[in-house]
């Protein structure tokens, strides 16, 4: 079956061991760890998020015990890492879940590929998990790419004006599509070069994506969810990052500045104004 | 330095450049966040701050003459229809404040103008503005003039 | 350059600028031009543009006939009382009686009014003053106006006028650009309504870092109201009457509800009531109308300023008894945080707890603006009913350019409209642009291709100017050759500051400096062919520089003309440091030859309403002598 099939293991026509596929999943992985690291140390990123951490602390109006802060990391996982919720922009939250499980899918099943399956043709389930994850990967990153990227969305540039923050959606984009023109190309007969051509964009690619972890916002992936799980202890310690609760409004009827809302049905919303529209007013 | 954007908290959604209207709030190259471009242009109106859905912007008062060490942050819900504030003075002193926004349903009562009755000849040619004259004083009395008032325009009068 | 040209054809009546008075411009064209094509260009986003972007905590204007107050002839009278003198009594009028209805309409819509609990009545401030909770007042009249207009068009700088080439002195639409895209914007129109923003910035700020952006009106208002009009032609008015604030040092937070509401008062260093101090010499400048009530804010300014010179500063608001009742203390916080944030960050930060310690006032560096306690503005036709025959001709607001309009700050000689007063006054000019059209002169407007293509040009060119030029230099800013609008704007305020009577020279100047002041502005301007724009942010940085540089020398030329001190406590003119009702009861009418950039200048005559008020008071006058 052509969509199962092993892309990988047609790239020893152009010399390329499995031991050496091998070699570059565990350098990325290397990679990707030694980026981290040195962007927390050389940044002082790290020392900075427990410093601040410490000064809430200070502001705090309630210790928070051990299963509170259990079941707050849980809800960190379910929430903001398993489904994105801290997105208020829906569209952005359906392209960030394509792109993030599109993502992981289509990292483990190359992982799987090349190392249990690396020279077999046919990869059955793996083979098509490697498919599905690219292009989900592919359609999330470029929706987000040319229409959600607040570039474009917002500041009204093209789509196709780079910045470095680009550097990971790009990356992401090149190992997803040039992965998919590879694997595309060598199934038709006669397109060798062009299988070959679009295998080194996906090589490049895939460079960039792991190599690049310290200049590009690969690592948001660790730093956002520990953003998130702090976040959460700080609006729960009383604390609340200096902002004020965040009342409903029967439950302030009783300032004298209410008067004038008094008499509306505690329950009635009063629906959207500004924040109706999409942030693209121009 | 006026409005900042805290780092771990911005996503990068665009809110505040689409609403501050000096132009200054932009998205930083590096990181696709937000950032405050030219402070000296800040009026510290809090277009933005209310705008962020993610809190992430806050306000640290102008160089020129505001001490590090306080917060005014805000959280503005138009579901509600209200406004909440928590000042927090240098000394870690706390102030909450509370106000209503709205008491409406957001633009529900404002008439479409092309679909109420179109004026009349006389109308137009009057002096009264849509509405009126019921809505000067919500009674059936009519637009005050010079003549209504007993007053005349005279040139070069001292008082 | 790669910018898309997109013009907007057929376009009935063009609202320029969505402030309080564009909105109210753009809502009230529908009803009288059901079937008219209105738009609305605006340079930021119009949910949080103009002045009220912050939101108010007060309607400023409000008269209240309804409950019996007032009536509009009174406003008239406390304006001008105001003012010297110095308004257009017709246009006061003519707002007055119609503001009101839009107060009401403003409360329907859903803007919170507070009310006062025993009376059921607005309440009330001060005596023309009703306080609201105002946080969402720009959103709520941005949802009228969105409403009434066929489209907006948001983050457009309207660099300038189009004008007809079939009749001499016609408007014809605007131009400008986009911030974001960079796409250059031609609208064709009949008729335009300028409802620009009056000038903060004109003048060195006092606070010279970050704070410069914590000026009392707000940074992006450039003066566009100003600029836009006089490259077209339009007669200006009144433009030396420039305002200076007393205003709570620093973060210039209002002191109006402080005053009226909380009834705090101010006092000297040494705890003294101080502008009786100042009584005798400002009789000896201004004669009778230091006996006018209430004082004349500039005279209370000349208190201030010339109480801290005679080394008793610094002058404070007494806070410290009022705020002792909890409730005026949270009104007091309220009206900062309903529409001057910074101060409340300021007294945060400075741990100042106004019941514990009276804050600083200060008096601010001036400002060039036509809707609060100042007339700058267009030379506008007034109501046909209320007129006299040099005030009118033909259209309510419309400027001495046929088709042209002007409302809220762009309207001269209407001062005490606030934000209420500035939407009617758009209301007012919206029915009168209908009005034109409908009587047919806007027909055969022509405007050519070249007239277009020079002006797509000249609005590019910073950016040009960069491109080629950024070459000649390593790195930074320092470059021989180009200036950027930073730097234009600095050299602007210097030289108004030092030549025509800013803060540093405790707002005093004089025929020479302002002769020297005229001389460097308008090298200034010869150096600003060379602006130049990195992207389009400071391109538009570059246009506000232009109408703000086009509204200094204005205000420049006017303070020249007149050859008095009408306004103590807001300017000086040191070689006539005396108010001279003899010579300059008059208006202040200036012209700029758009073809050659010369100005001139003329008086044109003061109406006063006369009524049972004036009469009684002139008997008495004439009694006492």
């Amino acid at each position: 079956m052509f969509i199962t099939s092993n892309p990988f293991a047609g790239l020893a026509q152009f010399g390329i061991t499995p031991g050496m596929m091998q070699i570059f999943v565990i350098l990325a992985i290397i990679a990707v760890v030694a980026g981290i690291l040195l962007d927390v140390a050389h940044k002082k990123s790290a020392k900075y998020f427990f410093e601040h951490t410490e000064r809430m602390k200070k502001l705090a109006t309630r210790q928070l015990s051990s299963s509170e802060k259990t079941s707050m990391l849980v809800q960190v996982i379910l929430n903001e890492v398993l489904t994105s919720s801290e997105f208020h922009n829906p569209k952005r939250r359906i392209a960030h879940l394509l792109k993030m499980y599109g993502f992981i899918i289509f990292v483990v099943s190359s992982a799987v590929l090349i190392f249990f399956y690396p020279t077999e043709q046919y990869a059955g389930f793996w083979g098509l998990m490697w498919r599905v994850g690219a292009i989900m990967l592919a359609v999330g990153g470029w929706w987000f790419f040319t229409k959600l990227r607040v570039d474009v969305l917002s500041e009204g540039k093209k789509w196709y004006k780079l910045a470095r923050a680009d550097m990971f959606i790009v990356s992401l984009l090149g190992v997803s599509t040039f992965g998919l023109l590879w694997c595309f190309f060598q199934g038709v007969v006669g397109s060798t070069a062009l299988a070959l051509l679009f295998f080194a964009l996906f090589l490049i690619s895939a460079v960039v994506l792991f190599g690049g972890v310290y200049w590009s916002k690969f690592g948001h992936m660790f730093f956002k969810p520990a953003a998130a799980y702090q976040k959460r202890i700080l609006m729960a310690d009383g604390s609340r990052e200096n902002l004020p609760p965040f009342y409903k409004r029967a439950e302030v009827l009783d300032q004298s500045t209410m008067d004038l809302v008094r008499d509306i049905p505690a329950d009635q919303k009063f629906g959207l104004c500004i924040m109706k529209d999409e942030p693209n007013h121009y | 330095m006026p409005t900042f954007v805290y780092m771990t908290r911005c996503d990068g959604c665009g809110y505040c450049v689409d609403i501050c209207p000096s132009d200054i709030m932009h998205i930083d190259t590096t990181w696709r966040r937000a950032y405050n471009i030219e402070p000296d242009m800040c009026w510290e109106c809090y277009s933005c701050v209310k705008a962020c859905p993610m809190h992430a912007i806050d306000v640290r008062g102008y160089a020129d003459f505001c001490p590090l060490g306080h917060a005014v942050r805000v959280h503005r819900d138009e579901e509600e229809g209200i406004i909440a504030w928590r000042i927090k003075f240098r000394s870690g002193r706390i102030k909450d404040l509370v106000a209503p926004i709205t008491t409406k349903p957001w633009g529900k009562y404002i008439p479409d103008l092309k679909q109420v009755p179109a004026p009349t000849k006389e109308q137009r040619e009057s002096q009264l503005l849509f509405n009126e004259p019921k809505y000067i004083r919500l009674d059936d009395g009519d637009l005050y003039t010079l003549e209504s008032q007993g007053l005349k325009m005279r040139q070069g009068v001292y008082y | 350059m790669a910018y898309k040209t997109i013009v907007v054809d057929d376009i009935d009546i063009l609202v320029v600028g969505a402030g309080l008075s564009g909105t109210g411009a753009a809502w009230e064209a529908r009803y009288w031009g059901q079937d008219k094509k209105i738009v609305i260009a605006e340079k930021a986003n119009i949910y949080r543009s103009g002045a009220v972007a912050m939101g108010l905590y007060a309607i400023n204007c409000y008269m209240g006939t309804r409950f019996g107050e007032n009536n509009p002839e009174d406003h008239v009278r406390y304006a001008r009382n105001d003012l010297m003198g110095m308004v257009r009594e017709d246009l006061l009028f003519d707002m007055a009686r119609h503001v009101d209805s839009t107060v009401h309409q403003f409360e329907e819509w859903g803007l919170p009014i507070m009310r006062d609990p025993e009376t059921g009545t607005y309440q009330r401030e001060g005596k023309w003053q009703i306080m609201i909770h105002g946080e969402s007042y720009k959103p709520i009249v941005a949802m009228a106006a969105m409403k009434s207009a066929d489209k907006v068009y948001n983050r457009i700088c309207v660099t300038h006028l189009l004008m007809d080439e079939a009749k001499e002195n016609r408007v014809a639409g605007a131009v400008g650009f986009n911030v974001r895209t960079g796409d250059f914007y031609v609208f064709r129109s009949k008729t335009v309504i300028v409802t620009a923003g009056g000038a903060s910035m004109i003048y060195k700020p006092r606070s010279t870092g970050e704070g410069a952006g914590r000026v009392w009106y707000a940074p992006w208002s450039s003066g566009s109201a100003y600029g836009l009009l006089i490259q077209a032609g339009a007669k200006m008015t009144q433009m030396e009457n420039r305002i200076v604030l007393a205003r709570f040092k620093d973060g210039y937070g209002p002191v109006g509800a402080y005053f009226l509401h909380l009834k705090t008062y101010t006092q000297n260093g040494l705890g003294e009531e101080y502008e009786s101090h100042w009584y005798d010499e400002l009789k000896k400048m201004v004669g009778e109308y230091i006996d006018h009530h209430p004082v004349p804010t500039c005279l209370r300014n000349h208190a201030l300023i010339r109480e801290v010179l005679a080394g008793r500063g610094p002058i404070h608001m007494v806070t410290m008894h009022s705020f002792q009742d909890p409730h005026l203390e949270e009104v007091g916080w309220h009206n900062f945080l309903g529409m001057t944030v910074g101060q409340a960050v300021l007294w945060a930060s400075t741990d100042l707890d106004p019941k514990c310690e009276n804050p600083e006032l200060t008096t601010s560096e001036p400002y060039v603006m036509g809707s609060h306690a100042t007339a700058c503005g267009a030379w506008c036709s007034g109501p046909e009913d209320v007129s006299p025959p040099e005030y009118f001709w033909g259209y309510n607001r419309m400027t001495t350019v046929h088709g042209l309009f002007g409302a809220g700050d762009a309207c001269g000689g209407t001062p005490h409209a606030f934000s209420s007063g500035s939407f009617t006054e758009g209301r007012l000019a919206a029915k009168a642009a209908c009005q034109y059209i409908d009587d047919g002169k806007a027909e055969g407007i022509v405007v050519s291709d070249r007239q277009i293509e020079e002006l797509r040009e000249k609005i590019y060119k910073p950016l040009e100017n960069y491109k080629i030029w950024n070459n000649e230099v390593v790195a930074g800013d320092v470059n021989p050759t180009i200036l950027y609008p930073k730097q234009g704007l600095i050299r602007m305020q210097k030289i108004m500051d030092e030549y025509c009577g800013g803060v540093s020279m405790q707002y005093m100047t004089n025929e020479k400096l302002l002769n020297i002041g005229l001389k460097k502005l308008a090298i200034l301007r010869e150096d600003m062919e060379m602006l130049a724009a990195r992207d389009l942010h400071e391109l538009l940085r570059c246009w506000e520089l232009h109408h703000r540089v086009l509204t200094s020398e204005a205000v420049m030329h006017h303070t020249l003309f007149r050859k008095e001190t009408r306004w103590p406590g807001y300017y000086y003119r040191g070689d006539h440091l005396y108010l001279d009702d003899e010579n300059w009861h008059v208006l202040t009418v200036s012209r700029r030859d758009p073809k050659t950039g010369e100005w001139t200048m003329e008086k044109a005559p003061l109406y006063h309403i006369v009524g049972d008020v004036e009469e009684e008071y002139q008997k008495k006058k004439a009694a006492k002598s």
